[in-house]
């Protein structure tokens, strides 16, 4: 009968593969060929309703896959059993095509596979010692090859292996707002993945068998035998955590630090595996969609619940963002918003790791390579030379020198990404310790910041955010009474404003008490109860030292503990902070540090004979005023009119103490300064010019100068003095 | 039969010390001609620049994994031919099949021997 042709022609063709085939030794390619073209077979037996043919030929196939993957011990039994199957296969082609139909018995066939291939039970018993036999194998080659087993692949293998627990922890925060996202799951399988292949290499058996037992753990996630929960997440993060012991134990180990020997407690980790694995997913606890968009203010939860009850109810049911849609409870705009949050996955970028001391080695020679550049370029010698070339080449250096500089410091710079991670972490953490429902949203994760500052602001930060949630955010209780959904959250915000990186702190907790504040200050004798004070200034009051220490304050307002530390840390990376706060509905801690610690534009001014650096980014606008602009105003002060705004007048000379050119403004110049949050008009004689100048330490004595944040050298090898105008409002306010 | 150990092979795997360590049992085998890359992606550039003899590659990276690699590859009619050993770990080794049916040479499952490596390379010259 014509409709079997194609299936004999395929009989055939793998019968005569088979002549060439080496039955002592697996070949891949042609295995793989045997592979589709039995596939291709099964697909047209099942067309022509030829079950017998089909139950044969996915018995060879799943024969040669084991033959394939070795798990059958005795190949060349194998083989003739698949020798055997391809005659089988040509007979009932041939009944087949002649009678239509087979008549004869395949099943002492099928018999001879599965005693080959084993029933179940031997079969994981048999895989179980391959597996066994590998650890042993692993063993051996760990003791002999020293070649592969050098210290400097430790050493990578520490770095590298670091990073991707780090990575770890970012994806498992991805996954805990996406939870049915596979891309997240894979992502961090993966890296469990590669530090178990690497870990057995080395002989790390510790290491290898904690990341083996958690990307088992993940594969079930992958393959849904297990549901994300946040039961489960903890568990991961707790496992990377041992994971992340371990390896920088034996990083302290190889650089002669020894520690004391570490004591993991895995069986625990590995009785709550154990118990994730066999337990009743617990679906209670997965985070959804709805509960982001609630989190987002998108919905309430009363919506939520309507949403999910049309969802369930719709035929066929319903995504929950399309019910919420077209109930028109959300835009598709806030629910795809929604779902990027969720969706956004950590940047895999191509990097290469440098000491960071080599680097901070780099800008510093960079810098002193600008100014000597700077300094050649003005050197009489050739500003009065007529060498048409000369002059070109020095304008190429200085052209070359900056782009040197620019590309240098960008090196140091790193998205604050990381950071807000780890704090993303860290309120998840306190929050379960503190038995409150918190949550966090993070806003400009990729704003940069100097490498050097992450260190520093770390300690800071990880105060506030502990006190936003320890003190800031109000209990469950409280917060329904006060008509506050019950679950509070905590904002993390990124951005450049000026020549500033901003980081804002927010809770939507209770707010900050001014009169207990107040009150407490007075107690405290830190200010006179006649003392006239802006909410501002009183905020301010928590970050003095003799007030934050008091633990019953602290409860009251919520706020303090060791906020003057935090204030101090702050204040030594020229950083500021301010606070907002409205009570009841929660407080915004900002804190403002110079973008990087290396470098600023400034404006070179001159008052009499002396030269300042103003930072470029502080400057709103230069201008000569009109006489008619000046303003003296008896117990207000004398300000200068700037289109419409009457802004206090600033006289750098006063300030300093120097004999200036000019004393009224309209003959010497006005440069509108912006401060934290309000600007002045600071008076000086000229402007000379706009540099890139490289910001010098002052040394300790100096150091806390108000008005001067730094020393620099400029082209001309002279020092000049950067003014800072918070400091410098600050000390024009005090002189009065 | 003898393999040119001069041949070049191509190292892809995300993890930079698993390439040092595929590397380092290369050498021990004595084959020195080698480069490397960090995905399938960038695999696929230097096949595009470069004459390449074998490839050793990870299943298991990101923007594109081993299989994925080996898809293109075979799918090239230049490429096509060309000898690709894929590496694979224990606990992931059933998914070999999939590979095996894409046109792979042959696997190698991970921890390995550089004795391992070269017999498998072997292997695979000598089928060709």
């Amino acid at each position: 009968m014509k409709e079997y042709d194609s299936l004999m022609n395929l009989i055939d063709s793998i019968a005569s593969d088979f002549l060439f085939f080496d039955s002592k030794e697996i070949d891949v390619p042609a295995a793989g060929n045997f592979l589709n073209k039995l596939e291709q077979l099964i697909k047209e037996a099942e067309a022509l309703e030829a079950d017998r043919l089909k139950r044969v030929a996915s018995g060879l196939s799943s024969l040669l896959e084991k033959i394939i993957l070795e798990r059958i011990e005795d190949k060349e039994a194998g083989f003739g059993v698949f020798e055997k199957g391809i005659t089988l296969m040509q007979e009932i082609g041939d009944s087949l095509k002649n009678t239509g139909g087979y008549e004869g018995d395949i099943e002492s066939f099928m018999e001879s596979i599965a005693v080959l291939t084993g029933e179940q039970g031997a079969e994981s018993g048999e895989q179980i010692a391959e597996s066994e036999e590998q650890v042993a194998e692993s063993k051996e080659q760990g003791a002999e090859s020293d070649e592969i087993q050098d210290e400097s692949l430790l050493r990578d293998f520490i770095v590298e292996g670091l990073e991707y627990i780090d990575e770890i922890e970012v994806n498992l925060l991805n996954l805990e707002q996406d939870p049915e996202n596979l891309d997240c799951v894979n992502a961090i399988f993966r890296p469990f993945h590669s530090i178990k292949g690497v870990a057995g290499f080395l002989n790390l058996e510790a290491i290898r068998d904690l990341a083996h037992t958690l990307e088992n753990l993940l594969d079930k996630v992958r393959n849904k035998e297990l549901l994300v929960s946040s039961r489960l997440i903890d568990i991961i993060l707790d496992g990377s955590d041992v994971l992340k012991a371990i390896i920088v134990k034996l990083k302290d180990d190889m650089e002669g630090n020894p520690t004391e020997p570490l004591e993991i407690d895995t069986s625990t980790l590995k009785k709550r595996i154990e118990s994730i694995e066999q337990g009743a997913p617990d679906t209670v606890e997965v985070k959804k969609l709805g509960e982001i968009l609630v989190e987002d203010g998108a919905i309430t939860e009363e919506n939520l619940e309507q949403g999910l009850e049309v969802a369930e109810q719709s035929i066929p049911p319903k995504k929950i963002g399309e019910a919420l849609i077209s109930e028109g409870k959300v835009t598709p705009k806030q629910v795809s918003q929604a779902l990027r949050k969720q969706t956004k996955k950590a940047v895999d970028t191509a990097v290469v790791r440098v000491n960071i001391k080599k680097l901070d080695d780099l800008i510093d020679m960079v810098g002193e390579l600008v100014i000597t550049q700077s300094m050649i370029r003005q050197n009489s010698f050739i500003l009065s030379n007529s060498d048409i070339r000369l002059s070109r080449d020095v304008s190429r250096l200085s052209s070359i020198t900056s782009e040197l500089q620019r590309t240098s410091t960008s090196l140091r710079m790193v998205p604050i990404k990381q950071t807000f991670q780890r704090m993303s972490r860290l309120v998840r953490d306190l929050s379960r310790d503190a038995g409150k429902h918190v949550g966090v949203v993070t806003e400009g994760e990729d704003t940069e910041i100097d490498r050097n500052m992450v260190e520093e602001i770390y300690n800071p930060l990880v105060h506030m955010v502990r006190n936003a949630v320890d003190h800031g955010i109000d209990s469950s209780e409280e917060r329904i009474k006060a008509g506050k959904p019950e679950k509070g959250m905590v904002r993390l915000k990124a951005f450049h404003r000026g020549g500033n990186v901003v980081i804002e702190i927010s809770d939507d907790g209770k707010g900050l008490d001014r009169d207990v504040i107040l009150k407490k200050a007075v107690e405290k004798e830190l200010i006179d109860s006649s003392d006239d004070l802006s909410d501002q200034d009183i905020y301010k009051l928590i970050f003095s030292a003799g007030f934050s220490t008091a633990a019953k304050v602290t409860d009251i307002s919520g706020r303090g503990v060791g906020m003057d530390v935090v204030k101090q840390a702050v204040e030594k990376l020229r950083g500021k902070i301010e606070i907002d706060s409205v009570i009841n509905e929660g407080s915004t801690f900002a804190l403002g540090f110079p973008l990087t610690m290396a470098i600023i534009d400034g404006m070179i001014v001159r008052v009499g004979g002396e030269r300042y650096i103003i930072p470029t980014t502080a400057i709103r606008q230069l201008l000569r005023p009109k006489e008619e602009s000046y303003n003296n105003i008896v117990g207000k002060g004398e300000t200068i009119n700037v289109m419409g705004n009457l802004l206090p007048l600033v006289r750098l000379y006063k300030i300093f103490g120097i004999e200036p050119e000019h004393e009224n403004p309209w003959e010497a110049i006005v440069v509108v300064l912006e401060g934290e949050n309000r600007s002045k008009c600071l008076l000086v004689d000229e402007i000379l010019g706009e540099e890139e100048v490289v910001i010098k330490s002052l040394g300790e004595s100096l150091k806390s100068s108000k008005g001067v944040s730094g020393g620099a050298i400029m082209g001309d090898g002279n020092v000049g003095l950067i003014l800072d105008p918070e400091g410098l409002f600050e000390l024009s306010e005090s002189l009065g | 039969m003898d393999v040119d150990k001069d041949m070049k092979v191509l190292v892809v795997d995300d993890f930079a010390t698993m390439r040092r360590i595929i590397k380092n049992l290369l050498k021990q085998g004595e084959y020195k001609n080698i480069t490397e890359a960090e995905d399938g992606v960038e695999a696929l550039k230097i096949l595009k620049s470069e004459k390449v003899d074998l490839i050793i590659s990870d299943w298991n990276m990101p923007n594109m994994t081993g299989l994925e690699l080996l898809k293109a590859v075979r799918a090239d009619s230049e490429l096509s031919s060309l000898p690709f050993l894929m590496v694979t770990a224990e606990s992931l080794k059933d998914n070999i099949v999939m590979a095996v049916k894409e046109g792979v040479s042959n696997y190698i499952v991970k921890p390995f021997t550089a004795e391992v490596l070269s017999e498998k390379i072997e292997k695979i010259i000598e089928k060709m």
